[in-house]
Formats: structure tokens, sequence, C-alpha cells
């Protein structure tokens, strides 16, 4: 059997159809967005070339840096704060009864199965100024100043939006953890039990430890993900007010779709498709790269 | 009988003394279907041979699924093989009885859309175009039809008949997406069902959309609830201060005093820009739309001040500039907020409450009379076009002929004007309406919405970006004003 699938035939037949519709899919679309993002294009026709003209409009634009500070405060949001909120989650569903972790975990995944534009909506209702959760809330218990109009201030409206992206998929991270925490054998931690290890220390110095590539591939997938923060923004905000609240994708979207530069638009898609595997790569290559086997 | 397979078995190979043993354990049918390949193919050379043939056939397949998925839907008509076809189906269509097939995008943006797709265009589409299967999809509006318009465009899937916009109309044109119709509507007649057929003529003199001609009779007003303005003790206001006092007294009453939507700069964008600048100057209105001044004239400058004036003054609710057009209208027909700033498409709904009246947006100078000066909306540019793609030019053109009818006959019957003579007894339109047409219809100056008619795309995306920032009370109208004129600067509208 071994000989059979170690066939260079075999292996190719396996190899090829995935192949294939990766680069019709992944790769193949590039090469069209980089020969656009060198012209000047208005979504229906090509008006010329240019050169690097795009590049240099969209680094000369300060919505492009307000775009990319947005991006990476989601991503900060995302990473820092989202991620060791889904490991203390993981860790306390792990500590929890049976009973107690099935509801868990179906509560932690209610969010994430839910549509984007639901859970937008839905946040977009709690912030509404006039008649909204928060400010209900606020003013009712005496705190009537705190109040704000969350999607329209400049200081208060990404991490609003962040906010609603972390609830939405901190359970589903949390999930991810878990079934990580699940692969550990047992008797690592029955071993630090009986060494009078505490929940803290069992934590740290195993659980933590031996999940390292669960981490690394979650960390990989909320920075992508992050990254490429879109929908929340589209459905909460339109970007605005302005360009207040424009991710990179976002802005990318405004400059070709409502602005009709094709041209620039997809300028950006290039510049941040690079960022994207650079970011991708330094994950690859600093974070868990000792192979674990236990 | 259940015989265990070896790993070399499962694998494809076995040896020879595994062989006899599975002959000798396995049914008879199992041996013969054995043998049979045996003699066939002799082994592994044929496997290799069967291998090679696979791989021939997956990739054939791949290759055939591959270029069915990048085929161009190739349907130009002026290619002369598809001319044949276009014009063989054609007859077929009203020869042999098989059905043609056109698909219409159209806008879908509020409920007088709803009512028209789904009382007079469903019911009746069927009974006109018997012979036709006609495949409805929504088109939404503003940047998400031009979108949807972009990509069939450039994927070559242009629909029959769509909704044409003046803010995607030239490219359109460039691309040669769009039919010139004068020929069709001249020669069927349709044409002198138009009170004034100049009206739909573009600046080349060609007519490349048809529309009910209600849009011209849609103008931006202050719908307000009468009995909340009792309540509050607010007098309908006549000039722009009593408009701010108003809000005063209202906001003391506990009401919010107006309401339109904000989201994505709609509001700023389409009227409330044009509607502050007119007030205090109406020529310098007219003038930035015939591209004679820009965003440098004081009495332009003034116009953003008077917004971001409105927003201080706390005329609008917090976190306006976030609000949509649903929950505006909500918060206007819930007797949440006692004045709605909209256009009269939305009176025939608004007028079914009888606490509901309008007034004209007061002056802010003596220069503006609301009797005399009034912004419209439309252009001959909005209305159901045709592609010149399709393959059948004649029944798309009826389609579109039909829908402009559905339209006005909708209109009408809501007590409307239009200006496609329906052959229908327009109904006795009620107070509202009436007391519309009559402050409207003698109107001297109407002047053409500068969102429709002077706005390319980036330009239109910018006045709603900043538009939004300015109803957020964070940005000023100095900075507004710097930032559309360099915006202005680069519009390309008038150099089309």
């Amino acid at each position: 059997m071994n000989k059979y699938y170690s066939t260079k035939w075999s292996l190719l037949v396996f190899a090829v159809p995935a192949l294939l519709l990766f680069t019709v899919f992944c790769v193949y679309p590039l090469l069209p967005e980089i020969w656009m993002s060198l012209h000047r294009n208005d979504g229906f026709r090509n008006l010329g070339f240019v050169g690097l003209d795009n590049f240099k409009d969209a680094f000369s634009s300060s919505s492009f840096w307000l775009a990319h500070r947005n991006t990476y405060l989601i991503v900060g949001i995302s990473v820092l704060i989202g991620l060791p909120l889904s490991m203390m989650l993981a860790l306390f569903m792990d500590a929890q009864t049976p009973w107690f972790r099935r509801i868990f975990k179906t509560s932690a995944m209610f969010p994430a199965i839910l549509s984007v534009t639901v859970v937008s909506e839905m946040w977009v209702s709690f912030y509404d100024p006039n008649w909204g959760l928060f400010n209900s809330l606020l003013k009712s218990i005496g705190l009537g100043s705190w109040t704000h109009s969350w999607l329209t201030e400049r200081r208060t409206v990404m991490p609003s939006i962040g906010l609603s992206f972390l609830w939405q998929y901190i359970g589903l991270n949390a999930m991810l953890f878990y079934a990580g925490i699940k692969t550990i054998p047992k008797n690592y931690f029955e071993a630090a039990l009986i060494d009078g290890a505490n929940f803290f220390k069992v934590s740290v110095k195993i659980t933590i430890p031996l999940l390292q590539d669960i981490i690394k591939y979650v960390l990989i997938l909320s920075t992508l993900g992050s990254m490429a923060f879109y929908s929340q923004v589209r459905v909460m905000t339109s970007g605005g007010p302005g360009d207040v609240s424009r991710t990179v994708v976002y802005q990318m979207y405004y400059t070709a779709f409502e602005t009709s530069e094709f041209g620039k638009g997809t300028a950006i898609a290039v510049i941040f498709i690079l960022e994207c595997l650079l970011i991708s790569f330094l994950i690859q290559r600093f974070v868990a790269r000792e192979k674990l086997e236990f | 009988m259940s015989v265990p397979l070896s790993k070399n078995e499962a694998s494809g190979y076995r040896t020879e003394l595994e062989q006899d043993q599975i002959k000798s354990e396995r049914p008879a049918e199992v041996i013969a279907f054995r043998a049979l390949s045996e003699e066939k193919g002799k082994g592994i050379t044929m496997r290799k041979k069967e291998k090679a043939v696979g791989m021939a056939i997956l990739a054939a397949l791949t290759v055939m699924s591959l270029s069915a998925c990048g085929s161009k839907n190739d349907n130009n008509p002026s290619s002369p093989g598809n001319s044949a076809s276009a014009s063989e189906q054609s007859s077929n269509s009203s020869g042999s009885g098989e059905k043609i097939k056109l698909r219409v995008v159209t806008i879908t943006t509020d409920e007088n859309r709803n009512h028209i797709m789904e009382q007079y265009i469903k019911p009746n589409v069927t009974k006109e175009f018997p012979n036709v299967d006609v495949e409805f999809e929504p088109g939404g509006g503003g940047d998400d039809m031009a979108n949807k318009m972009k990509t069939f465009n450039s994927s070559g899937d242009m629909p029959d008949v769509f909704w044409d916009d003046a803010g995607y109309f030239t490219p359109l044109k460039s691309a040669d997406s769009i039919m010139d119709l004068t020929p069709y509507i001249t020669k069927d007649g349709f044409l002198d069902k138009y009170d004034v057929p100049d009206a739909l003529k573009h600046v080349d003199g060609k007519i490349y959309s048809l529309s009910s001609g209600s849009d011209t009779y849609f103008t931006p007003v202050i719908f307000y609830h009468k009995d909340m303005f009792e309540q509050a003790g607010v007098q309908v206001p006549k000039t722009f201060d009593e408009l701010l006092k108003a809000a005063d007294q209202l906001k003391s009453k506990g009401m919010v005093p107006a309401t339109t939507q904000g989201k994505g700069g709609w509001g700023p964008q389409l009227y409330l820009l044009q509607q502050m600048i007119q007030i205090g100057d109406p020529q310098a209105m007219q003038d930035l739309v015939a591209n004679k001044t820009d965003f440098n004239n004081p009495a332009v400058k003034e116009g953003a001040a008077r917004i971001a004036q409105l927003v201080k003054a706390g005329f609008f609710p917090d976190g306006i500039a976030n609000l949509d057009y649903g929950p505006a209208m909500e918060m206007f027909t819930s007797k949440k907020a006692a004045m709605l700033l909209m256009f009269t498409w939305e009176l025939p709904n608004l007028a079914k409450d009888d606490t509901v009246d309008f007034f004209p947006f007061p002056g802010a100078s003596d220069k503006y009379d609301s009797s005399k000066f009034v912004q419209y909306w439309g252009s001959p540019l909005n209305g159901y076009a045709v592609s010149t793609k399709t393959k059948h030019p004649d029944e798309a053109v009826k389609l579109a002929e039909f829908l402009a009818m559905m339209d006005a006959k909708y209109f009408e019957s809501t007590g409307g004007q239009v200006s496609l003579k329906t052959g229908d007894t327009a109904p006795e339109p009620g107070p509202l309406m009436k007391k519309f047409i009559d402050w409207y219809n003698p109107i001297p100056t109407k002047i053409p919405s500068l969102a429709l008619n002077a706005l390319d795309s980036k330009t239109s995306a910018e006045l709603g970006s900043n538009g939004a920032n300015l109803l957020t009370g964070e940005y000023s109208a100095d900075q507004f004003n710097a930032d559309m004129q360099k915006t202005w600067s680069e519009n390309t509208w008038f150099k089309q």
C-alpha cells in the first residue's frame, strides 16, 4: 500500500485537483490584480498604464494610514485581549463538570454560528445612543455622563466595533483551545497534581506550553481573520462617519467600488497581500518553532 | 463469505501465493471477475495503463470543467453567428411558442418599489409577455446597484433590461453596454406617450432610459407631525432661525426635533447640502450644479456651515451620522421625532397618517423664496435601459416600456404626478398630495439635483463621506469645504 501511494503518478493524482483549485482561485486572480494595479481603471474600462502611481497615491493618502491604524487596532484587540480571554475560558471549561461543559460549549459556539449581519445589527441596537442598551444601562446606574454616541464618535467607534467582533469569536477560539487541551495526556496533569501543583501552576507550566501548536494555529487564524476585517464595519458603520472606521479591506472596497478607482483599489489589495504574507511568515518563523510530541 | 484483504491486496499488488489462496477461498463470481481482469490486463502493466488512462480522463475532465467556468457569456448580437442565433430564437419565440428569457435587474430601494413589483409588474408581466420568461433580480439601489452593474459589465453578464442611473451611465455608454432606444420607441409610438418627449433626451440627443417621469416631481421637504408641533407650541417655521428655535422648543418637551438618514452621508449627499446652500443663495446652487462656481464660493461655504449649525443645535438625534433610512423613517412614523427631512417619494405613504403635514425648507436670506426655487430629483438618464448585448432587443425594449408604464401607473394611482400618459383616470389626489402639487407645479425655477447632475463617482462618494463627518459635530464646516474643494477640482463629470 505504501508503495502504491508513493508512486509519482499516485501523488500527482491526489495533488493535482487541489493544486489546480488553488492555482485557479488563489494564484491566478493575483495576476490580473497586479496588472490592474498598474493601470487606471474605473470598473468598466481600462484607462491606461500609470506605472506605480496608484501605489504612490495609496501611500500618500491619510485614509490609507487611518485604515491601517484601525486594522491593527482590531488585530491587537483580537490577539492581545481575545486570545488570552479565550484561553482562560478554555481552561475554565476544562475544569468544570461535564454538564456545565455541555452548556458552556453550546453558549460559546452560539455567537460564532450566527451571521455577521445578525450579530452586527444586534450590536448596532445595543450602541444606539438614544435608546440602546449601553446608554440606558449607564443612565440607570447614574453614569449618564459616561454615555456616548458609540458608533459616531472618533474615540469610541473602533473599540465598539472591536468589542462586537471579540464577543462573536471569543467562544470559537476557546473551543479550539479546549480541543487542544483534550489532546494532552491526562497522566501529565495527574503527576502534577500528585506533586501538589494547583490549577494555576498546572495551566502555566503544563497546559499552555503543551498547547503551542494550537496557540500558533489560533494566532494565525485570528491575526489574518482580523486583518481581513470588513463585514462588521460594512454593516455597523459603512466605514464612517467619514473614513473614521475604515479598515484596510474596507478602504480597498471604498476606493474600488465607491469611488470607481479600481486601479487604486487593487494597488491597496496588492500592498495588503504582501503585508499578510509577511505577518504570516513572521508568525511561522518565530512562534512555536519546536515540534512537540507527547 | 467475507474474505479479509491483505495489505498488498488493498494496495492493488499481491504475491502469487496470496493470489492462489484467495482464489481458493473466494466465491466463483469474484474469481471469474479477477480472471477476466487478469486476462485483459495481465498484472501490473495493465494497471499502469489503467492509471494512465485514469489520469488522462481526470485531466480532460478538469480542463473541461475549467473551460466551462472560464467561458465568456459571449452573447454579443453584433457577432454574425450570434445574430443569426438571436433572430432564430426571436422568431421561435413568436412562431413556435417557445419562451425566450429576459433578465431584469431593477432598483429595490423602498416600499414604493416593492409595491410596483408586487402589485403592478408581477401580476401583469405574464399577460403582457406570454412568450417571454422574465427573470427579475433585485438590484438594491445606489452603490449596490452601481457595483452590480460594474460586475455584470466586467464579466460580460449584462442583464437584458436594467435600471440605469446617471451615476454609472457614462462608463456604461463608453463600454458600449447601453442601447440607444430612440429608434425603437419612436417606431412603436411609445415616445408619443410622454408629455415632454425632449425631457428624455441625453445631451447627445439620444434616449437611453425610460421612466415614468415621476422623478421630476420628487423634491426634499420637511414632513412634520402636526400634533407634536401643537403639543410643543411650535408654529411652522418660515425662516432658518425659526427652524432652529422650533428645534429648541421641541427638545424642551423631550422630543427629538428631526430625523433623516445620515449613514453614509445620504442626507447631505442627496439634498441637505443643496438645500442649505439654496435657502441662502439659490443662484449659487444653480451655479454649482452647472460647474460655474465651487466650494470656495462664500454662499456654498455657508451651506455647510448651516448643516454644522443644525447639528450643534441638536436638531438631529444623537448618532445621526450612523442612522440608516429605515430606522430614520421609523423614528418619524412612531412619533419619536417631530420632523422628517425626506424626498416626496415618501409622501403617499406618510399621507396615510392624518397628523402628517409638510413644509418647504425655510429660507435663510431674502434671496430665497420657497415659491420661486425648488430642487428636483431625477435625470433623463434614470430609468429602465436595455443592454446592447441582449439577444432580443425588440422584446427587451418592449419590456422596458412596460416597466416604465407600471411605474407610472403606480405613482399615478397614489395621486403622484407622472409625465407618461397611462390611459388611466388619475384618482383625485389626497389633501396632502394636492397641497404638494399646488405648491410645486407653479414654481418657476426648478434646480436639478447636484447628486445626479454634477458629480462623478469619486466626488459623489467623498460628498457622502465628508457629509457624514459633518453630521458628527467633530468635523468643522471649514474642513468640509476644504476637503470638498480638493475633490471638486478633480471632478471629471464636466470633462466627459
